[in-house]
């Protein structure tokens, strides 16, 4: 006689959806494990296509988003102060990056518009603290000349946060705040590819100093994230869905600029764990 | 340009597979850490058809692990899948399978109504479930094995346990119109489902699991139970075929008795060598050659420059569809999985 638990994990799924706390995943030896095709097992008690329902006008939830909302703002403000450094020190971009400059400052304003529209004044001196270490990187960086770190803070960490963090907001924000991340969305795209370019045409020179950049920087974007779990949770943002989305456009762009997939596994993963 | 999106058995599986390929970061970590894991394009695979033709492909790896839906992970299991999609999408891929859980992660959640991802509209003629060959395939080995052991389908008792599923359903379409089998027994949870399926056939008998099992000279095993159910191993007959639709293939490991035999079901060998690393990680006997078949109809798919989603949806595979896609298996060089 043997016992046969075909499907054990879908079968579980079914009681763990259904809240069952006797459901666990199969921990026996000699259990078999199921994975049938085309059956009808999951038991659809929750689906990611289901909107959550959120009061936009509760207490909890702007006092929350006056914490995140400062956060967009902050980091509109930085990306906006960033680019005209950046202008600076790379004369022959000047323009374009002066461009993006005036970009970020309009998205600004638009993220402003979204805080009044739910009458929430942000806590800019919490964004700002939020903020200051990776800030005081790119200071440092641009002061010693330092192009690779400022593009690797700027125009790839802080605009692919920028980019998960907005996917991520999109499905959950208020008609109003919708419709305003929806357009700043697509502007942060063409930031990113900006910095994706810039490197890319250095790629041998700038490889080790993205990879250093990376290192000293990246744990600080987890870090933040960190910050904020409890915040993103009360906007019905999902942490996990953020750091995946991060991952991916920073897997990209990694990509893009010429790290191998090996490497951009290592670098893109660099630091969650202690996070 | 054909794909694959897979992923891999469990948590210390993936751990296992990681650490041998060199990524410290996802073989160090939890199941926490592999719920925020992007999908990677993690190998480049070049077939060659037995018409000479090449064609190549590349496997995406989901991240997407069992225990996330068994911790209900539901989200973050549907996040996989999307992503793997999009991936696919991105990298410009023509035609690609939904191996494992995938499509029916895709299914039963529904995802269909979330077809755009970030900056992607995901677009459903590029994949496929790669349920038609594997039904298909799994026809094949019924009526192989019972040559081999000796077993008249005319006389024999076929049960088809999750008759009611996407293959499953195909499965004794196959079995009604192309055998001349004595009884199909048909087995599935669902009633009403089984008499709808039972007036479609117009044959077949509908039985509970246990009363299935010791009537049937061959077992085609392509479903879930939702508990586990004891199997008195020496009451199914003898000789007996058991063919393991599921996956993983474990079935072989733990149903061992002299008379009844084992074969993993939906499995095809090519008869070429392919040029690929990731099979294996995958634990298949032949690696170089052998797949499962719902990978193999995106390789079909592509030397035909069928660039549609041939599979989809459930209970749509036909036995035209599925001697169509027969025809391309063996034109192109693969067979059925057998015994040796």
């Amino acid at each position: 006689m043997v016992t046969l638990e075909m499907l054990a994990s879908l079968a579980n799924l079914g009681g763990s959806l259904r809240g069952d706390p006797k459901s666990s995943y199969p921990t026996g030896s000699t259990r078999l494990h199921k994975i049938p095709h085309g059956s009808p097992m999951i038991t659809l008690q929750e689906t990611t296509a289901a909107p959550q329902s959120l009061d936009y006008q509760s207490s909890a939830y702007r006092d929350a988003y006056a914490r995140i909302n400062a956060i967009v703002i902050e980091g509109e403000v930085e990306a906006s102060d960033n680019y005209l450094r950046l202008a600076e020190l790379v004369p022959d971009a000047a323009e374009e990056l002066r461009k993006l400059a005036r970009m970020e400052q309009k998205h600004m304003k638009g993220f402003q518009a979204c805080a009044k529209n739910l009458n929430v004044e942000p806590d800019m001196p919490f964004a700002k603290a939020f903020f200051q270490e990776l800030h005081n990187n790119f200071q440092r960086a641009a002061a010693a000349g330092d192009l690779t770190t400022c593009f690797v803070i700027q125009s790839l960490l802080i605009e692919c946060f920028a980019i998960a963090a907005y996917n991520i907001y999109i499905p959950v924000a208020d008609p109003f705040a919708r419709k305003i991340t929806e357009g700043v969305v697509k502007d942060e795209y063409l930031h990113l590819n900006f910095g994706e370019m810039w490197l890319q045409q250095r790629f041998p020179e700038v490889k080790a100093g993205i990879e250093q950049a990376n290192a000293t920087n990246l744990p600080l974007i987890w870090k933040m994230l960190n910050q904020v779990d409890k915040d993103v949770e009360v906007l019905g943002m999902d942490r996990e869905a953020i750091v995946e989305d991060f991952m991916i456009a920073y897997g990209e762009a990694l990509s893009k600029i010429g790290f191998s997939t090996r490497d951009v596994m290592r670098l893109s993963a660099q630091g969650l764990r202690a996070a | 340009m054909f794909g694959l999106i897979g992923h891999l058995t469990s948590l210390s599986h993936a751990q296992k597979v990681a650490e041998r390929l060199g990524f410290k970061e996802y073989a160090d970590n939890d199941l926490e850490f592999w719920c925020m894991a992007p999908p990677q394009v993690v190998d480049e695979i070049t077939v060659t058809s037995i018409t000479g033709q090449q064609i190549k492909g590349h496997y995406v790896e989901s991240c997407f692990l069992p225990e996330m839906l068994s911790s209900g992970k539901v989200k973050a299991a549907c996040r996989k899948i999307l992503n793997a999609m999009a991936l696919a999408q991105k990298w410009g891929i023509d035609i690609t399978a939904l191996g494992g859980f995938s499509s029916i992660i895709f299914e039963n959640f529904r995802l269909e109504a979330l077809k755009r991802v970030r900056d992607i509209d995901l677009e459903i003629r590029r994949f496929t479930t790669g349920n038609t060959h594997t039904a298909y395939i799994i026809c094949q080995q019924a009526v192989s094995a019972c040559k081999h052991y000796g077993i008249n389908l005319s006389q024999a008792a076929v049960a088809v346990i999750g008759a009611t599923g996407d293959i499953g359903s195909a499965v004794c379409r196959w079995l009604s119109q192309r055998c001349d089998v004595s009884k199909l027994l048909l087995v599935a949870r669902d009633q009403e489902r089984l008499q709808n399926l039972q007036g479609d056939l117009g044959q077949g008998t509908i039985l509970p699991l246990e009363a299935a099992l010791p009537q049937a000279d061959v077992i085609i095993w392509v479903a879930s139970l939702s508990q586990g159910i004891p199997v008195d191993l020496a009451a199914l007959r003898d000789p007996c075929i058991v063919i393991d639709g599921g996956y993983p293939k474990n079935m072989a490991n733990l149903m061992q008795r002299p008379g009844l035999h084992v074969i993993d079901g939906g499995m095809v060998e090519h008869a070429l060598d392919i040029d690929w690393n990731i099979m294996q990680f995958l634990n298949v006997a032949n690696p170089a050659r052998q797949l499962f078949a719902c990978f193999a109809e995106s390789m079909l798919l592509e030397f035909e420059g069928l660039h549609t989603n041939f599979s989809w949806g459930r209970n749509h595979i036909t036995v035209a569809k599925m001697e169509e896609i027969g025809a391309l298996s063996r034109k192109h060089g693969f067979r059925p999985v057998m015994p040796a």
